[in-house]
Order: structure tokens, then sequence, then C-alpha cells
């Protein structure tokens, strides 16, 4: 097990609300708006005119097939050839079957107004739908709303939810319970942070919500495609031990540190379409890999989400198992720089860092090689990724670096706050010899388990070992690289064209336009080095499954019949499309 | 009856000790629960009012008595981890499990380590005694965790008689035949490992009571060798075997944290590991405090044990 980490997932537990709000991250900029020049022409929105018409103008919809495998974008996302030798056209989605699907992280809760674990997020993508979908492009599509209307200068934005539709406890979804939802979730203190750019929320009829913003937020859909975007019957809003949503599946029961069962919602709004196709899924948490793989061998588990190197290696060669990995959504591996304190105060000492480590050696003996060096927060398969000026491995650049500052400094000494995980510290060491040979002399410092993000939040750290980022369209990640994110910006880095780069990418609604912005942002993070990248965790999302398990890896059907994005990449699942050979 | 007094006031005090000293340490530990409750983005008022909530003001006795005063109505508070249940909530879920499979796997290893010490004592240096000691001594050395997975892999995955993990547990009342067959492997795994310290002890207490002169006198009497070893012998060789057993069962009631990982089950060992790691510890300390209280039973429970075996002890504490 190379980087499954029990340190990531108590981090997780303490940031996932971050994480996931992330999605929608907003902040208290009232920057002034340079979107409203250039309004929706190639992206997801009409304005108020054409309320009706709010599909992303861009985009053809996409194949329906269920069976259709993940488009393979690139090399780096892998599929085994067990579902590829199927006559996919010969398969016809067959309803009932119940699987058990193995879970590496344990859930601690529903509560959509507070920060949830990876492990509940995975069984809430089979109780509930957004407001928002991804298609199999990442743009946004209404799913659980009918629209999303802004006015001319994206300050406002007008959700009409689609008639008829029912929580799991038969009360309507309308225009209030959407109100209720987004305010709790706007109210808490922990998750709230994400939509502090929305002033007010507004029931005006019985479908219609408005959102009045401080500022232009031409984006803000794809904040509604997470957490934020999660309904639940009004009066469980705040509940942590069951989810009353609007998904394919009702939640029958949950064991905290066992599993959940989920099972068939008779009244599911896209019952016409067939869905879902399972009568019920248990989700089993498996803790230990071996564990996990030896259940699947003895098919007491249908599949399993894998985040071990190994494991996937495996059965990337078994024609008998199927290998979905993802490459939108994973995780980075990262240091993180606090660059408001001595020695990473000086652009110099953190350039030397991140020439002086080989991120490719690292992947190579600790990831068997399967995930990708980064150089900032976007994946290369990203559409909105370019290329930046981050320093690549250069031992000598990184010496005269060094030499430079210590004549002037003296020597550069640093601690590495990091928690407890033996695997983790085991890379982190390597990156210190790596460090070392260039004259910069680091020590690890363990912090307590789960102590991450309050650890940096009082930016009581000079370098801090990291998992993060990965966010499906980057103004999730917005709060922790904007100057106005305040605690939330981890590195106290302030840079003008971050933060250009990001509001670009927030208010423009043109993608010519947010791609511009995201490249001044990813240009800017090269320059100014606040963070040392290692890699994209692309196994993260990883998920193995028998052949004859359907739906998991190939994308799922948005209500308008265009693609989703598959259930590997980012955070719209669908559960819904899943279905067994019987 | 003052024996009894004596050891339920003994039993008190070390609950008090134990629980205590949990609580001391646990309010050591770093971080602020109140703060974790909270989350990333809480304002001090926000933390003070779940601090007060959640009973973290005052000093550390008045916290202790608190807890205390709640506990004995198995109020331990809420776990901070998993909001929306209690930490007895949890124990509730977790322990009939450990139990079950403390039970299942005591029953298969004094199933399987009496008739074999029985059969290796009476003629030591046999063919059975010989085996049973090499298996002893290699069960001894195998760790669980290589056991358990050899047992998962050849009865699960190649054979497949047996699930490699337990899921959604049917009770024993609703489902006995799917209860028992998930239970199996883990429990057959966990008494393995104590089958070997078993059959050592009572194979050689058995060997020393069979060299008493009364056994002797017994065979002279012309009694059956089976008579004798059941009814003469057992009974005054079991006192460290039953010492064993007891400690063994007030151990297992903590969970057998590696059968209980490598098995999947939602038990006693896998809660408080994962308590522990995610600084739950209102669950923490409810789970040391039955731990506690089981441990100490189980040792009174040893000690009556003792007097009904052997009535020399019962004797000689008159």
């Amino acid at each position: 097990m190379m980087f499954v980490s029990t340190r990531r997932h108590t981090l997780a537990i303490l940031v996932s609300g971050a994480l996931v709000a992330a999605a929608c991250s907003g902040s208290d900029s009232a920057d002034s708006p340079n979107a409203t020049e250039a309004p929706a022409t190639a992206a997801e929105a009409e304005p108020d005119e054409a309320p009706d018409d709010s599909e992303p103008a861009d985009t053809e919809p996409a194949a329906t097939d269920p069976n259709e495998p993940a488009p393979l974008e690139d090399e780096d996302q892998l599929t085994s050839s067990g579902e590829g030798n199927v006559d996919l056209a010969s398969l016809e989605p067959v309803a009932g079957g119940e699987i058990t699907f193995g879970l590496t992280n344990d859930g601690t809760g529903f509560d959509t107004t507070g920060a949830v674990a990876p492990g509940s997020i995975r069984v809430i993508t089979a109780l509930n739908d957004s407001l928002v979908g991804l298609d199999a492009d990442a743009n946004w599509q209404p799913n659980l709303a009918e629209s999303l209307t802004p006015n001319d200068d994206f300050t406002s934005w007008t959700i009409t939810m689609r008639p008829g539709l029912l929580f799991h406890d038969g009360e309507p979804v309308d225009g209030e319970a959407v109100r209720a939802n987004l305010q709790a979730f706007k109210d808490s203190p922990t998750v709230g942070f994400a939509m502090a750019q929305i002033d007010s929320i507004t029931a005006v009829d019985e479908l219609s919500v408005r959102l009045d913003l401080s500022a232009p937020w031409a984006a803000l859909p794809y904040g509604l495609v997470g957490q934020p975007g999660w309904m639940v019957s009004p009066s469980t809003i705040g509940t942590n031990e069951t989810f009353t949503g609007t998904g394919p599946f009702i939640l029958e029961s949950w064991t905290p540190g066992d599993g959940a069962r989920v099972v068939r919602n008779p009244n599911y709004w896209r019952a016409d379409e067939g869905l879902p196709y399972l009568d019920a899924i248990n989700f089993k948490f498996l803790v230990d890999v071996t564990v996990k793989r030896q259940a699947f061998e003895a098919g007491d588990v249908q599949g399993y989400v894998s985040p071990d190197d190994e494991d996937i290696l495996d059965f990337l060669d078994d024609d008998e198992t199927d290998v979905w990995i993802g490459t939108a959504g994973a995780n980075e591996y990262l240091w993180l720089l606090n660059t408001a304190a001595a020695p990473f105060d000086d652009l110099r000492v953190r350039q030397a860092m991140a020439h002086a480590i080989d991120k490719q050696f690292i992947i190579d003996a600790f990831r068997s090689g399967l995930t990708i060096p980064a150089n900032g927060p976007l994946n290369p398969s990203d559409r909105w990724y370019t290329e930046n000026n981050y320093p690549q491995f250069d031992p000598a650049a990184a010496q005269a670096l060094v030499d430079e500052y210590e004549a002037e400094f003296g020597p550069i000494e640093f601690e590495l706050s990091i928690e407890p995980n033996a695997s983790v510290i085991e890379v982190a060491e390597v990156m210190m010899s790596f460090l070392t040979d260039v004259g910069i002399d680091g020590k690890i410092k363990e912090i307590g388990q789960g102590q991450s993000a309050l650890t940096a939040i009082l930016d009581d750290f000079q370098a801090f070992s990291w998992f993060q980022f990965g966010s499906p369209d980057p103004d999730g990640d917005y709060v922790f690289f904007h100057s106005s994110g305040g605690f939330l910006n981890w590195t106290n880095l302030v840079s003008a064209d971050i933060d250009a780069g990001l509001d670009a990418g927030r208010q423009n609604v043109d993608e010519a336009g947010r791609k511009a912005g995201y490249a001044q942002f990813l240009q800017a993070l090269g320059d100014e080095v606040p963070m040392i990248w290692v890699d994209h965790l692309n196994g993260v999302e990883a998920a193995v499954t028998l052949p004859e398990l359907h739906g998991i890896g190939t994308p799922g059907i948005l209500p308008d019949g265009s693609a989703s994005l598959p259930m590997t990449n980012g955070s719209f699942f669908a559960w819904s499309g899943v279905w067994i050979e019987q | 009856m003052l024996i009894f007094v004596q050891r339920l006031g003994r039993l008190v005090f070390v609950f008090f000790v134990v629980t205590f000293v949990t609580f001391f340490l646990l309010d050591q530990a770093p971080g602020d629960p109140a703060e974790r409750f909270a989350g990333l983005n809480a304002t001090p008022e926000v933390i003070e009012g779940i601090r007060a909530e959640l009973g973290l003001n005052g000093s550390l006795i008045e916290r202790y008595l608190r807890w205390l005063g709640n506990a004995v109505r198995f109020d331990f508070g809420d776990s901070i981890v998993t909001r929306g249940f209690s930490s007895w909530d949890l124990i509730r879920e977790s322990l009939p499990k450990t139990l079950e499979l403390m039970v299942f796997a005591e029953i298969m290893a004094i199933g399987i380590a009496v008739p074999l010490a029985l059969a290796s004592a009476r003629r030591p240096g046999s063919f059975i005694d010989k085996a049973s000691s090499s298996t002893a001594f290699g069960l001894l050395a195998l760790p669980a965790f290589v056991l358990g997975i050899y047992m998962s892999f050849i009865f699960g995955v190649k054979l497949g008689w047996f699930p490699t993990i337990v899921d959604n547990l049917p009770g024993l009342n609703d489902d006995p035949l799917d209860n028992l067959r998930q239970m199996f492997l883990p429990s057959l795994t966990l008494a393995l490992n104590l089958v070997a310290v078993y059959l050592r002890l009572l194979r050689s207490d058995l060997i020393e009571t069979l060299q008493e002169d009364y056994v002797m006198l017994a065979q002279a009497r012309g009694l059956s060798e089976r008579r004798i070893m059941w009814r003469h012998v057992l009974r005054p060789s079991s006192l460290n075997f039953t010492t064993a057993v007891g400690l063994n069962i007030a151990g297992l009631i903590g969970g057998a944290f590696i059968i209980e990982v490598l098995f999947a089950i939602n038990g006693m060992g896998r809660l408080v590991i994962q308590s522990v790691i995610l600084e739950d510890f209102n669950v923490v300390a409810a789970v040391v405090a039955i731990l506690t209280v089981a441990y100490v039973m189980m040792n009174f429970l040893v000690d009556v044990l003792y007097s009904i075996l052997d009535p020399r002890i019962r004797h000689a504490a008159r």
C-alpha cells in the first residue's frame, strides 16, 4: 500500500467540509466585474430573457449508452480490457439485483450543513441528486433543478425546480425547500464560507429561488454540483444520522464503522426511465486492502474503491476484472509552504525546493509509476489546464539559489509538519534527502492525528505535508489560493496575478475568458511557488469491479439525455445507472 | 459474604482509578474537542456554546464527577465524530458482535484444547502428544493476521465455504445458520491462537496432577481411566487454565482488533481504535469504563470459580 493513508482519512474528516464546499467556494471579495462585457456566448447560462433554455449553448448532448466505457481522454486514464471485450451493443441494462460495494473510508454522518467525510459522500451519491450535474466534458447541466438562469451581469441567479419532485419522506422539493437548504448551508459556521458571496436567498414562487450576489459569479452553478447543491427534506436539515434526499436510493440503515444499506426509491423522479436499476446497494467499509481484495475474489463484494497502486496494477492485467481510474477529481500530494514566515517568505528558497526534488523518482518508487507529476492543482487532462513555469528537477539550479540565499541570510532550516502515517512520512523523508543534497536542512515534525487543518489554519507551520484539490471545476479551489480566502488561503501568499486569474475564471462566462484566467492563475502559481507539488493521485478514485457490474466508470445519463461525467471522475456519481448482469 | 463485599469494594476502587486516569490522559491530549466539533470556520461564541453543550467547562475534577454521574445511567455523552449517535449507541452496536465472537472463539478453543490436553497428558510422548504440541507451538508462532488471511483465502476465496467478511450479520435468533456461517472463520481464527495457550497450560497441570497420591489410589481401586481423568484430575488441574480463560475473555471483550479488521467486523476493537485515531474522546472514555467493569467482573468470577474448583481455597479464605 503506497499512498493510501490514514492521515488523509483523518485530514479529510476535518477538511472535507472545506473540500466539498470548495466546489462552490466564494469570497467576500467585491472586485469590480469584468465578465459583463462578455456575456454567455460559449458557456452555460442564458440571461433572464430565456429562462427555460439554460443548457450549455456549446455542448452537444453526448452519447447516452450507459454501457459505453468512459472516454479515454489521454493515456493516463486507464481501464482494463475486461469491459472493452464485451459486445456493448448487445448489453441492455437489467433491472434488479443487489450488490455489495467496498469503501475505504468510514462515514461520519450525513449533515449537509457540516463537514462531510469522504465515506459519507460515497453513500450520499446514491441517496441524492444535486441541483446541478456535470456532463462528460465537465460542463454544468441542470439536474434536479430544471434551470439556472443568471441576470445580465451574473449578480443574481434564479434556480427553478422541476414540478412534482418529492423527497424520500414524501415532502415536495419546492422553492421553499431549496431556499431552506441553501440558507442552512450559507448559515453554517463550518462550510458557509463557500457561499459568502451570496447576499440573500429568496423563494420567489412555488418552484423558484433567487440568489442575489455581492459580485458577479458566472461559475456559480459548478458550486451546486457538490455539497451546497444537495437537497434534503427541510425537517431533516442539519440531521447527521440520516439523509432524506431525492436520489434513486433510500437509506435503509447506517451503522457507523460498518456500512450502510440503501434500497431502491420506488418514487424516484426518473423512474419512468427505468432508474435506478439495482434493488439495493450494501456499502461496506473495508479498511484493509488485503481484506477488500480477498472479499472481491471470493465474490463477497462486487466492486470496491481502491486507492492502492499495486492492487490496480495487478488487476489491470486481469481480464476477469475491470479497473476504472479517473483523472479528474484526483487529489494532489504537495507540501504547503508558509510564505508569511522565514525561510519561505523568500522566493529563492521556494524555487530551490522545487528544483531540488525529483518528482518522477517518487512516483516510480512509491506509486508504481501510476500517478502524474504535478506542477499545480490542475491535472493535465483537465480542460482548464495550461503549462506553467513551475521549477523542474535541476539540482544545479537549486544549489545556485541556495548559495545565493545562504550568502545573505545563512543556512536554510525548516520543519515539515506531518501527521503520523508511515507511508507518507516515508515519501517525505525521501524528499528531505533531495533537499539535503542541495544544502537545505529539513526536519520532520509529527503533529497529532487529525490536527492538520487546525494547524494550517493557525499558521503554526513552516512546511506542511498535504493532500488536497482536484475540484471538477477550478472555481472550487478558489478560496484556498485567493488572497480573500483568509485562513483558508493556506500558504498566505498574496498575489495580484493569482487573484486576477481566479476572479477571471469565476466571473467570466465564456470558455476562452475562463481559460485565460486559469492560465494566468497557473502561471502565477508556477512563478510564486507557494507549494511544492509532487503528483496527481489519479488512483485515489479508482474502482475495481466485476465485469458483470456495469455503469461504474461509464457515463451516466443526465435528465436531458446527455452523458454525465463517469462515476470515477469528479463528484457527480451516477449510482442510478449502475446495473448487474443477472 | 465479607469476601464478596471486599471484592466488590476492590472493583469499585479499580473502576474509579482507571476511569479517572483515562479521563486525565484524554484531557491532556492535544486539540480542543469543541473546536473539532464546531468545524473549521466556527466563531468563538459557537465554540463556547459547544463546549458548554459537551460539558467541557469546569475543572478536571468537576468534569470527571459530572461524567461519572452520567455514566452510571449509561449516558456517556454523544460521539464527537459521529454526531447524532451517543457513545452508548455505538457500543451497543459493537459489543454484541464482539461478545459473540468471544463466546464462539472460547467455546471452540476449549472444545479443542481440553480433549487434546487430556489425551496428551494421559500418554506423554505419544504421537497425539507430540503432534498436538508441535501444532500448538506452530499456532503460537503464527500471528493472528497471518492465520486470518490464510483461513480467509483457503476457506473463503478458494473453497468458497464461508464468507471472507461479516456483512449485514443477522441476529442469532433471526437467521442462526447465516449468523454462524459468517462468524465461523473469525471465531476459528481467534480460537486457534487460544488453543495453543490452553493446551500447553492444561497439559502440564494435568501431568502434574497425575503424579498425586490420590490419583494412584483411584487407579489402585480400579476406577476407569476416563473417570479418573475427567472427574479426579481435570478439576484440580484447571486453576491456571481457568485463569487464562478468564483473562482472555476479559481481554476479548475489548475486541480482537486484528480479527475484526481482517473479517470486517464492527466490534469493540475497531470501535476503540477508530475512536482513538479520530480523537472521539467521549467514546474512548465510555469504552474504557465498560472494559474496566468487564475486566474486574471477570476477575471476580474467576476468583469465585477457584473456590468451586478447589474447596481448599474456599476453606482457606474462611
